[in-house]
């Protein structure tokens, strides 16, 4: 059975065209590489 | 390929021996990622849009520079209805690859040479958002009108369908909510929302199904006209709710209406008749004047003519005569005095010239005796057939001409005839002059007899002839 509250909470407000700069700004682009580079460069620093 | 930590040409190295990075790894990741934007892809494909976006999304977190799932993810989104999403991830996709990037470029092109289209979107974001605000203040009903226009200013716009059906099914409409949800599901064929609202759509309208069997008892059916209508409980309840305010709604015009017509419509018609009644009561008047004057007038008329006709009568009535004068005096000079006497009684005197009327006086002379036994005659007969008004006419004509005729006998038959008559008076003017001229002779002591026992109502019988 639909739960009507909590199914309206799962609807979030919808991106306005003005706040789509801050969006883009906001947004994490870290992704898998990013990572793997960090964690190859640590390996590098960490003397032997 | 160049080593992802130094730059160096690693080639088909799995390992770079100028920094030893693990590239191995490195072209797993970014293989990985192909992999999702290939399922991203097909996914794509046969309209799993959520499915896709999924898969793409999972592939940039991979590989942020895997432009084209990127470039995909805004397409899928823009197929959606989040074209604002859309846009920001062609932009991003322009930044992380500037150049050899056509399809960014075409879709950023497309938006930029449409100006109004961004204040649409936004127009029809904010309503969408406005909606939400609605439910969540509960105000449903508003929030479906403003669903009802996002949808038809963005159409595709999945969020808006899946809310509205939500909205619908909150409100038992379930049937309403299945058609929005369809119409979901036809853009993005495998949304999870969207396929459990259908799923709970369905066992919904199956339980209201159901429970229209059962009410089936509680369903009224009528004839209007040729037509019969089937209608629920609730339905009629709220028919006669409707049909009593507006039985209400007429007796309350039909009162109102009275009213006016009692305050401002029947005294102004009174008022109209009043003046109307004098105006015709003036006018008959006039008329009725003018009635009478044509009246007189006519009667003035009928005088002249009156006249006119006697005149013409006489005028009619002078040949006649003399024709009855020489037939009186022809039958006179044959010895025929009964003919004469009724010629001469034909003849007009007054019509007659001066000869005539000497002709006239002294034929008339010469035949009264036989004129008046005529007449005297005739009264008798009347007066034994008990005819009294004829009998008096010819009394009296026997009287006119002499009164002391057969010795007073007509002058006395005339008083008698009105004694029996019952005009005493002239009975009694009669007798007396009887009495004068023959005191002493029979008719004369009969007279007496009635004079003095003034009892005129005695009979002749009694007195004795």
């Amino acid at each position: 059975m639909i739960d009507f509250e909590e199914e309206l909470k799962k609807f979030e407000p919808a991106i306005e065209v003005e706040q789509a700069e801050a969006d883009i700004k906001a947004r994490d682009l870290t992704d898998l590489t990013d990572l793997l580079v960090n964690m190859s460069a640590q390996q590098t620093n960490v003397p032997k | 390929m160049q080593c992802f930590m130094c730059g160096a040409e690693v080639g088909n190295d799995k390992v770079c021996y100028n920094c030893g990075a693990d590239i191995l790894l490195y072209k797993q990741i970014i293989y990985t990622s192909y992999v999702f934007y290939n399922q991203g892809l097909e996914k794509a494909r046969v309209r799993d849009l959520s499915g896709a976006i999924e898969a793409l999304k999972s592939s940039l977190q991979y590989y942020k520079y895997n432009t084209r799932a990127r470039n995909l993810l805004g397409l899928c989104y823009y197929q959606v209805g989040d074209t604002v999403r859309a846009i920001n991830e062609w932009v991003l996709s322009k930044n992380l690859q500037e150049e050899d990037n056509p399809n960014a470029d075409r879709y950023l092109a497309e938006i930029e040479n449409d100006p109004g289209l961004l204040s649409r979107l936004n127009s029809t974001i904010k309503k969408y958002n406005q909606a939400i605000e609605y439910c969540k203040a509960g105000s449903r009903d508003l929030a479906m009108i403003q669903l009802k226009k996002v949808i038809s200013q963005n159409p595709n716009l999945v969020k808006a369908h899946q809310l509205l059906a939500l909205l619908y099914i909150q409100d038992e409409k379930y049937a309403d909510a299945r058609k929005v949800l369809s119409a979901a599901a036809k853009i993005d064929s495998n949304n999870t929302t969207t396929i459990r609202y259908i799923h709970e759509v369905k066992e919904l309208l199956k339980e209201q199904n159901t429970g229209k069997r059962k009410r089936k008892n509680d369903v009224f059916t009528f004839n209007d006209g040729n037509d019969t209508v089937i209608m629920n409980e609730r339905a009629l309840r709220s028919m006669l709710d409707t049909t009593r305010t507006s039985l209400v709604n007429i007796v309350l015009g039909l009162v109102g209406g009275l009213l006016i017509c009692f305050f401002l419509i029947v005294p102004t018609v009174k008022d109209n008749m009043a003046e109307g009644n004098t105006d015709t009561i003036l006018a008959l008047n006039e008329n009725l004047s003018q009635a009478r004057n044509q009246n007189q007038e006519l009667q003035d008329e009928i005088d002249n003519l009156k006249k006119s006709l006697s005149a013409y009568d006489e005028t009619q009535d002078i040949p006649t005569s003399y024709e009855n004068l020489l037939a009186a005096q022809n039958a006179h000079s044959a010895g025929d005095d009964a003919a004469a006497s009724e010629s001469i009684q034909l003849v007009s005197k007054d019509v007659l010239g001066e000869a005539g009327k000497a002709a006239y006086d002294s034929l008339y002379t010469q035949l009264a005796p036989t004129i008046i036994k005529g007449y005297y005659d005739d009264g008798n007969t009347f007066y034994s057939d008990e005819n009294y008004e004829s009998a008096i006419v010819n009394f009296q004509t026997v009287v006119d001409i002499d009164e002391t005729y057969n010795n007073g006998a007509a002058l006395f038959l005339l008083g008698d005839c009105y004694r029996l008559t019952g005009d005493s008076a002239k009975a009694l003017e009669c007798f007396n002059k009887v009495v004068e001229l023959y005191p002493s002779n029979q008719w004369g002591r009969q007279a007496k007899v009635y004079i003095a026992a003034d009892d005129t109502e005695l009979s002749a019988t009694e007195v004795g002839d």
